[in-house]
């Protein structure tokens, strides 16, 4: 069986999971510096286990190592988040759309940053990150079905927000 | 419209009715403007490459914790096992062979398993075998000793220079670095030396100093002086009288211009350190200065 002591298995469990980490802890943190801090002690903590952890689990073992981490550097400093936007690109919208956009960009911000933590997490990961709601439970440690719950309510406070209902 | 729509919605989960409802109604324009815009939002830049590279760097760091730790451990676990195992087997030969050992300045009595007595000198190693011991009663000497055989099958005593072998009887035996001596004080002693075979009665003893042979008689039914405190000598080259003064007190000896092959005569104590010393000295004509653990002899000025 592949260990991860073996620096291929890895190296290639690192290439493949940092990112998601380092951005998970980003949307609590508002930090992008501890953020990649968290996300190389968590990996370190794991190649020192490397006999312990098996390669499946590896991952939910770095997502965890990363949560207490981040629990134990900072549980009250004020997040604050700020997205890049994707590049505009090639863009034929007019000069009043996309002051239009920015505007509504600036309020999304705003709301997020007003979200419980954990409906943000939620949120976030699926939207920038892409991942299932199937994907975020497991990483949580939660139901799908809790995920969903978390999801539904972040639509439903963030259109209120922007909306200003 | 079914619990946690608005997830259900955006993972494409809605039932063509429930997705016409809710596109009638009137915040579907706002939500789908917000799943619209969210999905173009980024988290800030990482690299996974650059990040991994510094992973390597920070790894190295911990180096001496991580990978050299690891392999020891299962090298002590290793060890460890491998102690039992052989503490174990020790234990076991150990209750085979029972050792007897005295320090110097040290004396000690046994009591073998047929209630003969041995008592050791100092600086001497007594084995033997305990379950053995119905079939066979053997003990190996290296050193000094006074045995009080109870009477039944053959008593041996192996010894480097020789076998001593008795049935029933009190006698001593002292092997030292080219020294051999045997004296019985009852009964019918037998000495193997270099395949010859000698008997020993009661009252004699029998010397074997730098290969020549000696005998002479002991009183009977009395013990070695030793086994009271005190070491006798009779025509005893002084080195030899000087090495058992050592054994007796674990003192270090240097002499100086002294004639070690002198031959003394006499009796030392084996409990005060300074009456040893003088009995030594004066019939050898010699002087001595004490100090701490180190004794000198020197030859006494002649005035």
């Amino acid at each position: 069986m592949d260990n991860v002591c073996e620096e291929q298995v890895y190296s290639e469990l690192f290439k493949t999971n940092s990112k998601t980490v380092f951005n998970s802890i980003y949307y609590k943190f508002g930090n992008e510096e501890k953020a990649y801090d968290v996300v190389q002690e968590a990996f370190i903590k794991l190649w020192e286990n490397c006999q312990k952890v098996s390669p499946e689990k590896a991952a939910g073992y770095v997502y965890t190592v990363a949560n207490n981490l981040y629990l134990n550097i900072i549980k009250a400093e004020k997040v604050r988040l700020k997205y890049t936007d994707k590049k505009p690109g090639q863009t034929h919208e007019s000069p009043e759309f996309l002051m239009e956009e920015k505007e509504y960009k600036d309020k999304l911000d705003r709301a997020l940053n007003s979200l419980p933590e954990n409906q943000r997490i939620t949120f976030l990961l699926n939207r920038i990150d892409g991942k299932k709601y199937a994907e975020i439970a497991e990483m949580e440690g939660v139901s799908i079905k809790a995920i969903e719950k978390r999801m539904h309510l972040a639509l439903k406070t963030l259109r209120e927000q922007i909306d200003g209902i | 419209m079914q619990e946690n729509y608005l997830a259900k919605w955006l993972n494409n989960e809605l039932s063509p009715e429930e997705l016409e409802a809710f596109k009638a109604s009137p915040e579907y324009s706002s939500y789908l403007k917000l799943a619209d815009i969210s999905s173009q939002l980024e988290a800030p830049a990482f690299d996974a490459e650059q990040a991994f590279l510094d992973n390597v760097k920070r790894r190295a760091a911990q180096e001496p914790k991580v990978i050299r730790l690891k392999p020891y451990r299962t090298l002590w676990k290793v060890a460890a096992a491998i102690a039992v195992i052989f503490a174990m087997s020790l234990g076991y030969v150990s209750t085979l062979t029972e050792r007897v050992n005295t320090q110097y300045a040290e004396r000690s009595e046994i009591q073998l398993p047929d209630n003969s007595e041995v008592i050791l000198n100092a600086g001497s190693k007594l084995t033997y075998h305990k379950k053995k011991w119905a079939s066979d009663r053997r003990v190996t000497l290296k050193g000094e000793a006074f045995f009080k055989v109870a009477k039944g099958a053959t008593f041996s005593v192996d010894t480097e220079s020789g076998i001593v072998q008795v049935l029933g009887t009190q006698f001593n035996v002292e092997q030292r670095p080219n020294f051999f001596e045997v004296s019985c004080y009852e009964g019918l002693v037998s000495v193997t030396y270099e395949d010859k075979e000698y008997k020993l009665p009661a009252g004699s003893s029998f010397i074997i100093m730098d290969g020549s042979m000696i005998t002479d008689t002991v009183p009977v039914n009395t013990q070695p002086s030793w086994v009271l405190n005190e070491s006798s000598f009779k025509s005893i080259p002084l080195a030899f009288v000087l090495d058992e003064l050592k054994r007796q007190y674990d003192i270090r000896i240097e002499t100086e211009n002294i004639d070690l092959s002198q031959k003394f005569t006499g009796t030392f104590s084996n409990t005060s350190l300074d009456l040893a010393l003088q009995s030594i000295s004066t019939p050898a004509q010699i002087s001595y200065t004490l100090e701490g653990n180190k004794v000198l002899f020197y030859a006494k000025e002649i005035p």
